[in-house]
Order: C-alpha cells, then sequence, then structure tokens
C-alpha cells in the first residue's frame, strides 16, 4: 500500500475517538487529452485525492470529506464527522461498520497504462485526427489515463486496498452533411487498446453511412452493437436496489426466482472474466463475489446494501463489474434471421419514463443503417424509443460474440424483435 | 498572494502568452433522509488551484492541493508542458482569446444567515418533521429530502492583472413523496432547484405545506387515469416545468462551444449555427430569452466567469429571432472579434472551464394575464406542473418531455388528474407554438445545480426562470 495512505490511516485510526468509524483514502492520478474538430481543445494533467470518514457514537451518524492528506486537514475532517455524529439525530437504520472480511484477489492495475505518458496520448490523437483529414471530416474525443489507488479500514477490522488503471479513448467523426459515428473503448492495460483497430472500426461505421432516408415511427427488429446494448441495459441497474423493489416502487417487486427476463437474457458479475476488472470490495465494505444476477431470464438477486440486508437477514452484495452473456451470430447471421430491421450503432440521452413499468425512453445516435434480404440498404433518420427493458429480452432472438467496452464491462451484439420506436426525429 | 505571482510570473517565463490561476476552496454540505433514516449527512472540503497556460496557440492545465512555491511552479511547468504538447495538434494559428482587460474586484452572493453556522439539529429537525408529514399518509411507502448548501471560495489571477475574490452561496432543498399500489408506483417532488441565498431562503418556503401537498398529489397521481392515445392538443407548462424546457431546447443550443461542435463527442452538437444569427425564427414574436449573469439570486451569478469576464445580460432570443450566444474567451474568436459574454465556468478546482448556459429567462408577458385566466382560454388541453422525464437529441432539436403533475383542461377548467403524460415536440415547432405567456407577477425562478457537460463530466449550475406558458397544439399522450 501506498506509504502516504499508512501515514494518513495511522493518525485516523489515533485521533478518532467515535464508537465506531469507517474511512477510505483515494488518490486518482488522471491525465485528459481532448480534441474536437481536428485539435487539441483541453489538455489536463493531475493528482487528486479524497478522504472520507464516517463516525457514529451508538446510532448518531457523521460524514466527512476531504482532499487532502496533511495531518491538520485530518484533524479538521475527524473533528468536523465527530461533530456532525454528536449533533445528529439516531438513525433507525444504523448498522455498524463493516467487520474483518475475506477479500477477493482481483488484478486490476496494469503497468503498461501506470507508465503511459501524455505523449502517447497526444499520438493517439495524432492518429485519429489524421485519419479523419484523410476522410475529409471532423474528428472530436477524449483520451484518458487514470491510475486509481483506493483504501479502506473500519474500527471493526475490514482492510482492503485495490489499484486499478484505465486506458480510453472516445471519438466522434463527422461530416458537415449527414455522417456522424462514434467509438468508445477503454481498458485495463495499454496494450490491449489498438488505436488502428479502433479507427478501422470507426471508418467502417462512417463509411457504411449514406444520406438518411426518412422512416416512420414503429416497431422494428434491431441489430444492437455492443455500445447501444451498453447504454440501453446500464438503465436496468436504475432499477436494481431490493430495498426499493420490496418497497413495490420499481417493476422488479416480488420478481425474485421468476421468469421476468427473456430466457436469452443472463446478466452476472465474474471476478476472474478474462480482460475484465472487478472492484474487490464496495464502499460499504461488502467483498466482491460471483452473482448471476439475471439467468437465463430468472432474476436471482437484487443489489443489497449492508443496512437493508441486515433488516431482511439476507447476504449484502453489489455489482462489482458487468457481463451481459453473449453468444456466436453474426451480424451477417442476424441479418439473415429477420426479413428486415435497423443496425444501431449507438443510443443517446437515456431517461426514465416509468419506474414501476421499468421503461425508458431514448433515441438512436451514431448512425442507424436499414437492412432487408441480409444486406444494408441505406442509412434512415434517428428515431426514439419508448421500451420496457424487461420485454427487450424477451424478444431476443440471436446472440454476437460478446465484447470488452470499458474495464469492467462486457456486452454483445443483440437481435431484438419489435423494438418500440414511439417517435421519429427531424434528422 | 506569493502563490500567484509565482504562477503567473513563472508561466511567463516558460513562454506562457496568457495565464490564470483559480485558488478554489469548495465546502458542500449534503443530508439525505430517507424515510426517517439520516443516509448521510456530511461535510466535504475541496481546496486546490487549477493552473491555465496558452502558449502557441493551446491551452496547458495542470492542477494541485498543495501550496507551496515549489508545488505551484512544478504545476505551472506540467501546464506549460502540456500546451506545448497540446500546440502539435492545432488548426492554423490554434487558440486565440477574445480581447478582455484585467479587473480588481470582489463579489459575494447575499446571504442574511450563513447555512452553514445553522445548527445541525435544526436543519434535521425540519427534514424529520417534512418526511414524518409525508409518511403519515398510509399509502405514502416513501419520503426523500435532501438538502444541499454550497460555498465556493474562489480567487482569480491572471496576466491581464485580474485580481477577483469570489464568495459564492446557495442552498437547495427538495422532498420526494412516493405513493404505492399493487400495479404502480407514483413520485410527486417539490423542488425549485437551487437559490442563490442564505439559509433565510430555506426558512420562507413553509415545507411542510409542501409536504403534504405533494403527498396528497402523488395518492393522486395513483388513481389518475393516464392520458390515453398522443394526439394534438393545448399545453400549458408552469415556471418550474419551462426551467427544464428552456434549459434542453434554448440553453445548450445556443452554447457557442456546441456551435463549434466542440462537444460533438459527448454532449452533441447545436442546430442553431452560426448562419442563422439574427434570422432564424427560435420562437414566436412573443418569445425573448435573456442571459443574465448579474442576476442577484441566479446561480450562475459570480461577478466574473473562471476566464476574468464580467457578468453580463443579454438576448439570446429577442422577439423570437436567434439573436446571440453565450460565448467564452476561446470560442469567441471563431465567431468573429466580439468580446466574450462571460459563460466560461469550471466546477472545481481541478476542472477545465467550458463554455456553460448562462443564467436564462424567458421574459414575462407584457399583457396582463394570470395562469388561472390562462386556463379560462384553453378548450382542450393539459397543464403539466414541475420535472419528470426529459430527453433530447445531440443537435438540441427532437425532444420528449413529461412532468410532475398533469391535469386535463377541458372547456377551461381542470377538469381531472392524469399521469404518466408525455409530449413530444422539436424546434423550432415548439417555442413558435407558444402563443400566450403571463405576466411579470407570476415569473418564477427555477434553479440547476447538476447540469452535465464535457468530458470529463463537470456539473454545473444556473437559474432558468418564465411565467406560466400556453404551448399551442403539441402532441402529447401516454408513452407509445
Amino acid at each position: 500500500m501506498i506509504i502516504e495512505f499508512q501515514k494518513a490511516a495511522k493518525y485516523i485510526e489515533k485521533n478518532c475517538s467515535a464508537d465506531d468509524y469507517s474511512f477510505f483514502i483515494y488518490r486518482s492520478d488522471e491525465q485528459q487529452t481532448r480534441y474536437a474538430q481536428n485539435m487539441i481543445t483541453q489538455n489536463m494533467s493531475g493528482v487528486k485525492y479524497a478522504v472520507r470518514l464516517s463516525v457514529a457514537y451508538g446510532n448518531k451518524t457523521g460524514m466527512a470529506r476531504i482532499n487532502s492528506l496533511k495531518e491538520e486537514d485530518l484533524k479538521k475532517m475527524i473533528e468536523t464527522a465527530q461533530n456532525i455524529a454528536k449533533l445528529n439525530k439516531p438513525d433507525p437504520e444504523y448498522v455498524p461498520s463493516a467487520k474483518k472480511t475475506k477479500i477477493p484477489k482481483t488484478d486490476n492495475v496494469s503497468e503498461n497504462t501506470s507508465k503511459a505518458t501524455m505523449k502517447d496520448m497526444v499520438s493517439v490523437v495524432k492518429a485519429v485526427v489524421d485519419n479523419a483529414e484523410d476522410k475529409k471530416a471532423f474528428i472530436s474525443g477524449l483520451v484518458t489515463k487514470k491510475i486509481n489507488d483506493f483504501y479502506m479500514k473500519t474500527k471493526n477490522g475490514f482492510e482492503g486496498f485495490d489499484s486499478s488503471s484505465e486506458f480510453g479513448n472516445s471519438m466522434t467523426m463527422a461530416d458537415n452533411k449527414n455522417k456522424e459515428t462514434k467509438v468508445e473503448r477503454s481498458v485495463k492495460d495499454i496494450k490491449d487498446y489498438s488505436v488502428k483497430k479502433e479507427i478501422e472500426l470507426l471508418n467502417s461505421q462512417f463509411d457504411a453511412l449514406t444520406t438518411p432516408k426518412k422512416i416512420e415511427a414503429g416497431k422494428y427488429n434491431v441489430i444492437l452493437r455492443p455500445q447501444a446494448v451498453l447504454n440501453f441495459f446500464s438503465f436496468l441497474l436504475y432499477f436494481f436496489d431490493r430495498k426499493t423493489a420490496d418497497y413495490g416502487i420499481s417493476a422488479m417487486a416480488g420478481q425474485i426466482g421468476k421468469n421476468m427476463f427473456g430466457k436469452n437474457f443472463t446478466l452476472l458479475t465474474k471476478l476472474d472474466e478474462k480482460g475484465l476488472t472487478a472492484g474487490p470490495f464496495s464502499g460499504d465494505g461488502v467483498a466482491a463475489k460471483n452473482i448471476e444476477w439475471i439467468k437465463n431470464g430468472v432474476l436471482n438477486a437484487l443489489t443489497t446494501d449492508r443496512s437493508y440486508a441486515a433488516k431482511i437477514k439476507a447476504d449484502p452484495n453489489f455489482i462489482s463489474n458487468i457481463i451481459i452473456r453473449g453468444g456466436k451470430a453474426t451480424e451477417e447471421e442476424m441479418m439473415k434471421k429477420v426479413k428486415n430491421g435497423l443496425i444501431i450503432n449507438n443510443f443517446w440521452y437515456i431517461r426514465t419514463v416509468s419506474n414501476k413499468k421499468n421503461e425508458i425512453t431514448g433515441l438512436t445516435r451514431d448512425g442507424i443503417s436499414y437492412f432487408e434480404n441480409g444486406k444494408v440498404k441505406h442509412s434512415v433518420n434517428n428515431l426514439r424509443f419508448n421500451q420496457i427493458i424487461h420485454e427487450a429480452t424477451k424478444n431476443i432472438l440471436l446472440l454476437g460474440k460478446e465484447e470488452n467496452m470499458s474495464s469492467n464491462v462486457k456486452v454483445p451484439t443483440m437481435l431484438i424483435k419489435d423494438f418500440n420506436f414511439a417517435d421519429t426525429t427531424t434528422f | 498572494m506569493d502563490h500567484i505571482s509565482v504562477a503567473l510570473d513563472h508561466a511567463q517565463s516558460l513562454g506562457a502568452e496568457y495565464a490564470d490561476i483559480r485558488i478554489q476552496k469548495t465546502r458542500r454540505e449534503t443530508i439525505y433522509l430517507v424515510d426517517l433514516s439520516l443516509k448521510n449527512t456530511s461535510m466535504n472540503v475541496e481546496h486546490g488551484y487549477g493552473i491555465r497556460v496558452m502558449k502557441n496557440g493551446a491551452w496547458g492545465f495542470a492542477h494541485s492541493n498543495i501550496f507551496t512555491n515549489d508545488e505551484v511552479k512544478k504545476t505551472v511547468e506540467s501546464a506549460i508542458k502540456v500546451a506545448d504538447l497540446s500546440a502539435k495538434i492545432k488548426k492554423g494559428k490554434g487558440l486565440t482569446l477574445a480581447p478582455e482587460r484585467g479587473y480588481i474586484d470582489a463579489y459575494s452572493t447575499k446571504i442574511q444567515i450563513d447555512p452553514f453556522t445553522v445548527p445541525l439539529s435544526e436543519k434535521v429537525d425540519l427534514m424529520l418533521e417534512v418526511n414524518k408529514t409525508m409518511l403519515n399518509y398510509a399509502k405514502i411507502k416513501r419520503a426523500f429530502f435532501m438538502l444541499d448548501l454550497y460555498n465556493d471560495d474562489k480567487f482569480f489571477a491572471s496576466t491581464l492583472g485580474s485580481r477577483i475574490h469570489s464568495n459564492i452561496y446557495y442552498v437547495y432543498p427538495m422532498i420526494t413523496a412516493t405513493a404505492v399500489k399493487e400495479k404502480d408506483s407514483q413520485s410527486r417532488s417539490h423542488d425549485d432547484g437551487g437559490y442563490a441565498a442564505g439559509w433565510e431562503h430555506i426558512l420562507k418556503m413553509n415545507l411542510i405545506d409542501k409536504a403534504s401537498q405533494i403527498a396528497e398529489e402523488a395518492i393522486m397521481k395513483l388513481e389518475a387515469d393516464e392520458p390515453g392515445e398522443i394526439r394534438r392538443r393545448d399545453l400549458i407548462l408552469n415556471p418550474n416545468h419551462l426551467g427544464l424546457t428552456m434549459h434542453e431546447s434554448v440553453g445548450h443550443p445556443t452554447e457557442l462551444d456546441r456551435v463549434l461542435g466542440w462537444e460533438a463527442d459527448m454532449a452533441g452538437v447545436s442546430f442553431a449555427t452560426p448562419e442563422k444569427l439574427k434570422k432564424y425564427r427560435y420562437g414566436s414574436e412573443i418569445v425573448n430569452f435573456i442571459g443574465d449573469n448579474t442576476l442577484s439570486f441566479g446561480l450562475a451569478t459570480a461577478g466574473y466567469d473562471d476566464d476574468g469576464v464580467p457578468g453580463q445580460k443579454w438576448y439570446i432570443i429577442k422577439d423570437g429571432i436567434l439573436n446571440e450566444y453565450g460565448s467564452t474567451r476561446d470560442s469567441r474568436p471563431f465567431l468573429d472579434d466580439g468580446m466574450s459574454r462571460g459563460c466560461s465556468r469550471a466546477t472545481n478546482y481541478y476542472d477545465f472551464p467550458i463554455n456553460r448556459i448562462p443564467n436564462l429567462y424567458l421574459e414575462p408577458g407584457k399583457k396582463k394575464l394570470s395562469p388561472q385566466e390562462l386556463i379560462s382560454d384553453t378548450e382542450d388541453g393539459i397543464y403539466i406542473e414541475g420535472r419528470g422525464s426529459f430527453s433530447i437529441d445531440q443537435h438540441r432539436v427532437n425532444f420528449q418531455f413529461g412532468g410532475d403533475m398533469f391535469w386535463e383542461i377541458k372547456n377551461g377548467k381542470k377538469v381531472r388528474p392524469l399521469k404518466d403524460v408525455l409530449y413530444k415536440s422539436n424546434n423550432p415547432e415548439f417555442w413558435n407554438s407558444c402563443d400566450a405567456i403571463c405576466d411579470e407577477r407570476y415569473w418564477q425562478d427555477f434553479g440547476v445545480t447538476n447540469c452535465g457537460k464535457g468530458q470529463p463530466m463537470q456539473t454545473a449550475r444556473m437559474t432558468h426562470g418564465a411565467s406560466t406558458a400556453r404551448f399551442k397544439n403539441i402532441r402529447v399522450g401516454g408513452s407509445k
């Protein structure tokens, strides 16, 4: 563990006089190079710290957070948290801090990424700008590098440390007419990021776009590419809290153990999944574990924090990484499986329409193509969907190979029938 | 002050054509009360500085939280190194800055009671009473109260000679009641957003009465009908609702950086491109939008922006025509040789300032008109209060909005409550369909504290405002 973390931890333990406490110390070394219209518009570098202390006197709690490891600042933080707790009202749902727990071993950091410099990042920008200029197009995006260190300790014996790394690039290429498409990916190890491959993918999406033809709202077969799958199903996690379900507020109410989703839909957390990182413990002091949240359409578990787990006498859990299981189908096979449909690169501005129905809305973005009889015919205008998430999973016809979309997310391409587009757009 | 001259002198000695330093201490007290359980009672403090340099037409930015002259110099050197690398990928001469001069000044939010000095017990007592009021209704299964108290103490200095101190406060209470029955759950919130003021603003709000009202309305929504198929009818939107609509469909499209394509990879671009300036009919003739970073209670009001440009007031939409953008010193030169409108803001000391929406409001109607008179004058429509689901495309043209409370209007009367109402419209249809705006007696503000934009994402704050207004012949109905 980092020496400055140890020193700060010792100071907090020595000086915190509350009945109970837990704290974390976080350090993030970040570099971010932002580009737009084929030039760099922002470029940033720096290290950020956070120290957060939660304390309790009986069941009266308080919390303080600072961004410094200096003893004088730690002293103020301890005093502040303790004063808040002393003056606070009792919390009827208070649970003591986490006890000593066996934390799974994870491998979340790459030395290659740690060694990457801003020069490496600018070289990625140079490559994508050169490509855009060759295409007589404009490119915008962000290259990031992050090295994060996280240490957590409680008075009741929990102690955990995790280091993680991430290198990523998000880029949108557009012309002055109708073409606009995006590719984004982040990885743990910079050696797994191939700017050449990403440019090839970007170019293939860009070249496939034509002047969009008008298409009306309605139900369509859709091939959701991985970025669209990720953005669409990320919203499922907004409804994934056990307590909210048990209170009858979300669509998950009373659904554990039932076939709420389609049989082709499996969502899980797997700590040793190849190429993925996994947070080894939560900020609440819960050790990560493998969980099949949804298996072949059956809802097996919902996220449960320690406080609610104690109330319902269940094991607490959290989502450490996200895998949506895929299959073997190629896009060509998907296009042949149905008479016609739409290929969706991405969704945008997704929001909840109804918690109780599990219904969300959003728009297509970054290129949408119409296919018929197994072949792409032309691009079409963007559409707005209003769709119940679990209903969409019941209409999954084929699954493609899983792809790592970020350091802790892996999802496949999906063919889904009768996806509900409620409105057309003007472009 | 020593650190300031060390930073600026060192930056210039290393070739910076321009440099600034922003020393910022942000204090934020947040309390979350879920039902009667205090989920978070915390005080967060972030203190540090960001140094921005422009060299050879490119920005470099670095930040630190260590306040020594050696560290300040190291941070400058890091920013210069970053700028040197950035300059390798630029178009033409790269970035330039709109003209500006230096200022020596100070600005503070006008507060009567410092919210950080109010005893915690007073805050928590109020919150508990509010949540108990909501939970007293049997069908209310969840009561939520968030209290967000904020202070930014900032010193900005630049090589133009600016030395500007600002001390900004806002307070933001938000309460939600959720009613549940077997096959439905419905929420209703009291959420006016943040307000640049002290604790006195909370005391004026009468939150206990609001708690009863929203609990009753959440239960009312539970039993309300859905609106049925989408069809065209009139919409009457209250100021709180319009705050979000204008934010998304006028505020973001008129940010100059979006117009220039600088946000293309994330937040998106804008349909309101420069050739449309002074020509494009954005709204009907009664639609006037003002950008106003001098508004005393405005969340974007800080005296000066993070480029050191003074707060200003200007028409963004004038008599329905696109008039001008919100701009920054680095975006404005791409449009013309004018001065920045002072919209450059960073959230934290470690954030790079970007082009943000100013305080933006719809001017009230000039003729005397009350919301009740507007309803009486409407044959077939829906009245919407508050914010709900909202979604708009990346060019800021096509959108779908919900709301928080809905009433069907028939023959000039509110006849029944509705639930799960959505309307679909676009630019320029929506603002051109505005045929009536209530007068200034009914003008209300709405403060946004979580406007997400940029890469990496920053959350900015600004105030909107409007009087209740009517929009003719809009597609409105259920979700399908």
